[in-house]
């Protein structure tokens, strides 16, 4: 075997003569890699710059044109109010999502797996999937026609005496509609996951504790979610870990200026510094911020997973 | 004495199975419920007629049915268009990138392969650490393709956890069907196209629908991208409609007081026909999504 081995190695050359193919097959994916990944990494520079998009033959071109400024924008960042106004609102949205939907789609999962009759859970679990395909704006136009100031639950508010409520524009409910039309959205597909890792559980343990005279609440709890639960731990790390990068597209589609104050997230933030009013150097800055502190969290809750549950996703 | 003690150790053990299990149909089915009646709300809406939907008597079924504010929504909006871009967008754009994230996956899932860590830390680094909004955008405008459809497919056009799950299934492929095919002197394309491809037809299924849906639904690169009217895509259309609907509406009453045609059935008939095709494809593809979210998504 050994000496096996030893034939094997060549050097770089020759085995990239043998197998150029296999190069030649990674260039589209590393072309668009380059491309809309890396090179984005290089206008990172605009938050160091004072950047005028004019001064050169094109956007990039003019990066490097531009004089340098230091630090000058981060400082002006980090003096505002306004980031840690949406620094805030992005930890307290998600936070809250964390906090009120994270148990559900285990407690569903262990609840579908009691159900004996096929169909029966055949069919629930196609339906509780179907919103996750639905984009944002298709769940924002549903949500519209729930929740808007005409919408059917104002309707029956005040047909019952009730006076309508802002769903869209009241600041004191507005991120509650932006955790519940996420849970609806994603409660249901995330079950999948807890589900296949309950299906995986060795029956025989099942089978031994109702021996042992075990009723079902207790083999739940010393059973499924003991054998869940490194499943639990690893989803818990990875959005903890995303905290800071999740719900960008559904808060741009929800919110408007009437719950700015509550509903500004620092993506949306970074959209409307730079697309709106065109800091380009400013939004650029806030984004880059949010890009490296986001790496240290995933790449931490990363080597935290690994550490306790020996689990990674890379 | 004894026997009694284990009849009702029996029969708790009963109740405690008997009640979870009611307490699990029930959920289920409230679950169901709560995931159907707002689709079900929304699409009665679409094709109510207009007195019962201002009165807000459309719960869940049809009321005074009629097809005008569809066929306004349809032939009216600029809704045909938007269909056309982002049938296009998603047809070329999950070409692409299956080839491309195929082609990725084959080389990457062969342990031996020289180079396979750097370019896989490309790949991981490229997931969890992102330029930024405004660098991403300049690169689109130094391109010149800003305005088109390159400038809603090519932010997809590898998605690297895409690549990840089929480059995870590969590695799970049986290697001595392979390993005679290279005896045998085919080319490592060939092996590609006509072994592997053929044993990967579950995972390319799925990742060919993760990437189909996920042009389909894109809002905000089409957004961002496109600025031209004959550009937008399906949902920066319908965003558009669903955030002017009570304009559109009052517009079209002091007209010719074409009844039907208010600002909620306006919406509701905009969403509903903008999720038909989803709603029709997915009992068909349902088992492959399903999959997508278990086949080789984390590390073992």
């Amino acid at each position: 075997m050994k000496q096996h081995c030893r034939q094997e190695k060549k050097t770089f050359w020759q085995y990239f003569r043998q197998n150029w193919v296999l190069y030649v097959m990674l260039i589209p994916g590393l072309f668009f890699l380059f491309i809309y990944k890396f090179l984005p990494l290089y206008g990172t520079l605009i938050a160091f710059k004072d950047y005028n998009i004019f001064t050169g033959n094109n956007p990039l071109d003019a990066i490097a044109k531009s004089p340098w400024v230091g630090f000058e924008h981060f400082k002006r960042l980090f003096s505002s109010d306004q980031f840690f106004k949406v620094l805030k609102n992005t930890l307290v949205i998600n936070g809250m999502k964390i906090l009120w939907l994270f148990p559900v789609p285990i407690i569903t999962a262990i609840l579908l797996n009691e159900i004996r009759i096929k169909t029966y859970k055949a069919v629930t679990q196609t339906v509780i999937y179907v919103p996750y395909f639905f984009s944002w704006v298709v769940i924002f136009g549903i949500f519209y026609s729930l929740f808007g100031s005409y919408g059917i639950v104002n309707t029956i508010i005040t047909k019952t005496g009730g006076e309508r409520i802002g769903f869209f524009t009241d600041p004191q409910v507005f991120r509650g509609m932006l955790v519940f039309s996420e849970g609806w959205k994603e409660v249901g597909y995330n079950t999948i996951i807890y589900l296949a890792t309950i299906t995986a559980i060795d029956p025989t343990l099942y089978e031994a504790a109702k021996i042992d005279g075990a009723n079902k609440w207790s083999q739940i709890w010393n059973i499924t979610i003991p054998g869940i639960l490194p499943t639990i731990v690893l989803m818990l790390i990875l959005k903890v870990g995303n905290i800071l990068t999740t719900g960008f597209e559904q808060v741009l589609v929800f919110y408007n200026p009437s719950v700015y104050d509550v509903a500004d997230i620092i993506q949306t933030y970074v959209y409307r510094l730079g697309i709106g009013q065109m800091n380009f150097p400013l939004s650029t800055a806030l984004g880059l911020f949010n890009s490296v502190v986001a790496l240290i969290l995933i790449v931490s809750s990363n080597a935290v997973s690994r550490k306790t549950l020996g689990r990674s996703i890379w | 004495m004894k026997n009694k003690a284990i009849v009702s150790k029996k029969v708790g053990k009963d109740l405690s199975e008997k009640t979870v299990s009611a307490i699990a149909y029930v959920y289920m089915f409230l679950f169901s419920l709560l995931a159907l009646l707002p689709i079900l709300h929304v699409a009665s809406k679409g094709v109510s007629s207009g007195e019962f939907v201002t009165a807000g008597l459309v719960r869940f079924f049809p009321r005074g049915f009629q097809l005008e504010t569809l066929k306004f929504i349809i032939l009216g909006t600029g809704f045909l268009p938007a269909m056309k871009n982002t049938i296009l967008i998603t047809g070329i754009g999950t070409a692409i990138s299956m080839v491309t994230t195929i082609l990725t996956a084959y080389p990457l899932s062969k342990s031996e392969f020289r180079g396979r860590k750097v370019i896989l830390f490309l790949y991981v680094f490229s997931m969890i650490f992102y330029g930024g909004m405004i660098p991403a955008y300049m690169v689109m405008r130094t391109l010149g393709i800003l305005d088109s459809i390159w400038a809603c497919i090519l932010p997809f056009a590898i998605i690297q956890f895409n690549m990840f799950i089929v480059k995870n299934y590969f590695e799970a492929l049986p290697s001595e069907i392979e390993e005679s095919a290279k005896v045998d002197g085919a080319g490592d394309l060939r092996i590609l196209v006509s072994i592997i491809l053929p044993m990967s037809t579950p995972v390319i299924s799925t990742v060919g629908l993760l990437y189909a849906i996920n042009y389909w639904n894109n809002y905000f690169h089409a957004m961002m991208y496109t600025i031209s009217e004959s550009m937008r895509t399906l949902q920066v259309y319908l965003y558009n409609l669903i955030n002017t609907s009570s304009e559109v509406a009052m517009n079209l009453a002091s007209g010719d007081g074409m009844t039907n045609l208010t600002s909620a059935g306006l919406v509701a008939a905009a969403v509903s026909i903008s999720v038909l095709p989803i709603l029709v494809a997915y009992p068909f593809v349902q088992k492959f999504l399903v999959k997508g979210m278990t086949v080789g998504s984390v590390k073992g």
